[in-house]
């Protein structure tokens, strides 16, 4: 069985209107057992800056604490915000360090510019191959659930409200169909000056 | 994750004990979707065969027809496809012929569970899908696995981008993770649409998905083909 | 075996000076003059290039050097030390746009070379460079001019405008009364060429002068041919 598979995640990002969504599913499992439903996936890298991390979970949670390791020094250093495209790089930067022995995460990356407020949403694959999309971004043990999902119900230039209704319903009916991800998810939705995150609650099993 | 093996690279191996296999199967892609409605069923598939980077033609639908009210959709190994719709055919001509009737469409679908399970242990590599009108006059969806376990069901996708179309199913069709007041029965009209929508999504990320995508809407009247035009690359 | 130990040169005197960074204050202080003033759409570098004779083929070498699209920097002091500091100057500049696919901000890359010049005065079997450095820079993200000095000691300043070399008191006298806030970057290649005329001994020319100027374009050299236009219209 794959790495990536074993414990199981589902995360996605959209762009709308002026915002940007990140969702992620809550489950952290040991293959087919469900371990825990409260499981952080999301991280909080700048005041509208987030990364989700599906794959294996001691290596989610290793990358998280580096990257914000990594980015504590850089905004020391630098004594400004870090951009989204610049962040994209340094966990590009991260992954391919460990090219030969990777680290199990495939990355998505959502937030605004800390100027200009440009949305912004990326992916990476596990050794750092970046992507840059206009429209959405998904990864994890379901994405072509995901794909299925987001290729139909989306649409550009969404409200925030709306684009929270749109990346909700493509997660949870995307993780119904996963064994290995679901059990709820968090959405969060990153305007020029507020951050919302709401708990979903979907099939809890 | 595979690319690494014990011989260097995929593509640049070193010399080595060689060893020659023959695959009975092989997969040739393709996507079908079928939805029950109140009194019609609508049973779709795209007109793309394949065979890993290569496309064989763009024109061949994988639903069949086998009675006047009865449509199955097949695909996974072509070769299989082909011998499995002759198996059934001739079977439906011969209880046509012992019956003075047409085989129900619950018939069809037993008949076809009993085919598949005959080759329990060399199975034919196709997955089935059997829509018609049943026995009350309502719109019937049966959904196989390879031998022969089989379902009744509202709908399902099957195929390549099953994986893409199900979920939308269950979402649009299902109306899962919907509110209450959200689930009223579609018209025929309406799932059309959603099928091929579907389809259209499916294309985009699919490559085994595309070309054209053949709906076939079954009442009691017979069937109703309609064509519309997928991404073609 | 002697060289199995390695101390640094720069060692405290006993009243806590470095005398080894003074001395390299002292070869900056006798360097070649040059100034650099900020202006509210660039910066301007420029620099006595005079030879000892006639004979050098001035063409082909310079003293303004370009270190990213938007950075260059110039020096008074020892032209050996300055190239090694620019080879080390372009490289962290890459390093950086490696990293972050980003070009460097000027701030970033005047403190990673002061950091280059601190560790010169503390590690074993090296001395101090024997430069002052005046780094231009165009911030891409704040769309902004940056003048920074960058000494031997590894101290650095951000500066409106400021003289380095032989007679930079002067120099430095004379911008202070020259200097304003909303001097534009056609005014301050003037004020650049009139500053380093001051102790100027001899005719000035195009030849015996470098500028190089720094605008949301980017960082340029000037050519003879456009030094020789300024130098017209300063007369």
């Amino acid at each position: 069985m794959s790495i990536m598979s074993y414990n199981g995640a589902a995360i996605m990002a959209m762009k709308g209107k002026e915002c940007v969504a990140i969702a992620a599913d809550r489950r952290f499992g040991i293959q087919a057992q469900t371990i825990n439903t409260q499981f952080d996936k999301i991280f909080e890298m700048g005041p509208k800056l987030y990364v989700g991390l599906p794959g294996l979970a001691t290596d989610v949670q290793t990358v998280a604490q580096r990257l914000k390791f990594r980015l504590n020094l850089y905004e020391l250093k630098e004594n400004r915000n870090i951009k989204p495209k610049t962040f994209l790089s340094m966990v590009s930067n991260l992954l391919y360090s460990r090219r030969f022995g990777p680290y199990f995460v495939e990355p998505v990356i959502a937030g605004l510019d800390p100027k200009t407020s440009e949305p912004f949403i990326a992916s990476l694959d596990l050794i750092g191959c970046p992507m840059i999309t206009e429209d959405f971004v998904v990864s994890g043990t379901c994405s072509e659930q995901m794909y299925g999902m987001c290729e139909t119900l989306y649409k550009p230039d969404q409200e925030p409200d709306d684009l929270f209704e749109t990346i909700s319903q493509c997660l949870l009916n995307a993780v119904d169909r996963d064994a290995v991800s679901g059990w709820g998810g968090v959405v969060y939705i990153i305007e020029k000056d507020k951050v919302t995150k709401r708990i979903l609650k979907g099939r809890m099993d | 994750m595979e690319v690494l093996n014990n011989r260097g690279v995929e593509d640049y191996q070193t010399a080595g004990p060689k060893q020659s296999y023959f695959s009975p199967y092989s997969f040739n892609g393709g996507s079908i979707l079928a939805v029950a409605g109140e009194d019609f069923a609508v049973i779709a598939s795209d007109s793309r065969l394949s065979e890993g980077f290569s496309i064989h033609t763009r024109d061949q639908p994988k639903t069949y027809q086998l009675t006047q009210n009865t449509v199955v959709g097949a695909c996974g190994f072509h070769g299989d496809v082909l011998t499995l719709i002759k198996v059934l055919k001739a079977r439906i001509k011969m209880y046509l012929h012992e019956h003075n009737k047409d085989m129900s469409s619950t018939a069809v679908a037993a008949m076809l569970s009993t085919i598949l399970y005959y080759r329990r242990f060399f199975p034919y590599y196709v997955y089935n899908i059997v829509a018609g009108i049943d026995d009350e006059g309502k719109g019937c969806v049966f959904s196989f696995d390879p031998v022969g376990s089989y379902e009744r069901e509202p709908y399902r996708a099957g195929g390549s981008a099953s994986s893409m179309l199900q979920p939308l199913m269950d979402n649009q069709v299902g109306f899962k993770n919907l509110p209450k007041q959200a689930r009223v029965p579609l018209s025929k009209e309406e799932v059309v649409k959603k099928v091929r929508d579907g389809f259209i999504s499916a294309a985009e990320r699919d490559i085994y998905t595309g070309d054209e995508v053949v709906v076939n809407i079954i009442t009691k009247d017979g069937v109703e083909v309609e064509r519309f035009p997928l991404r073609k690359d | 075996m002697s060289e199995r130990y390695s101390f640094s040169l720069t060692t405290f005197s006993p009243s806590g000076k470095l005398v080894q960074i003074e001395y390299a204050l002292a070869a900056v202080a006798a360097g070649a003059p040059s100034v650099g003033i900020k202006a509210t759409n660039g910066v301007v570098l420029a620099t006595e290039k005079k030879q000892k004779s006639v004979l050098y083929d001035d063409s082909s070498i310079h003293k303004i050097e370009l270190i990213t699209k938007n950075i260059g920097m110039v020096y008074s002091g020892m032209g050996p030390d300055y190239r090694v500091l620019v080879k080390n100057a372009r490289k962290l500049a890459q390093q950086y746009f490696l990293q972050y696919q980003e070009q460097i901000p000027t701030s970033q890359l005047v403190q990673r070379v002061a950091n280059v010049m601190q560790e010169f005065t503390q590690s074993g079997g090296v001395r101090p460079f024997g430069v002052s450095l005046l780094m231009a820079g165009w911030d891409e993200d704040e769309e902004r001019p940056y003048l920074y000095q960058c000494d031997p000691s590894g101290a650095y300043f951000a500066w409106k405008a400021t003289a380095m070399g032989k007679n930079f008191v002067n120099g430095k006298t004379f911008l202070e009364k020259r200097y304003s806030d909303n001097l534009e970057l056609e005014d301050a290649v003037h004020t650049a060429i009139l500053t380093l005329k001051e102790s100027f001994e001899g005719q000035m020319t195009e030849d015996n002068i470098e500028i190089g100027i720094c605008n949301q374009d980017g960082f340029k050299r000037l050519s003879t041919a456009e030094v020789k236009d300024y130098l017209a219209s300063v007369q």
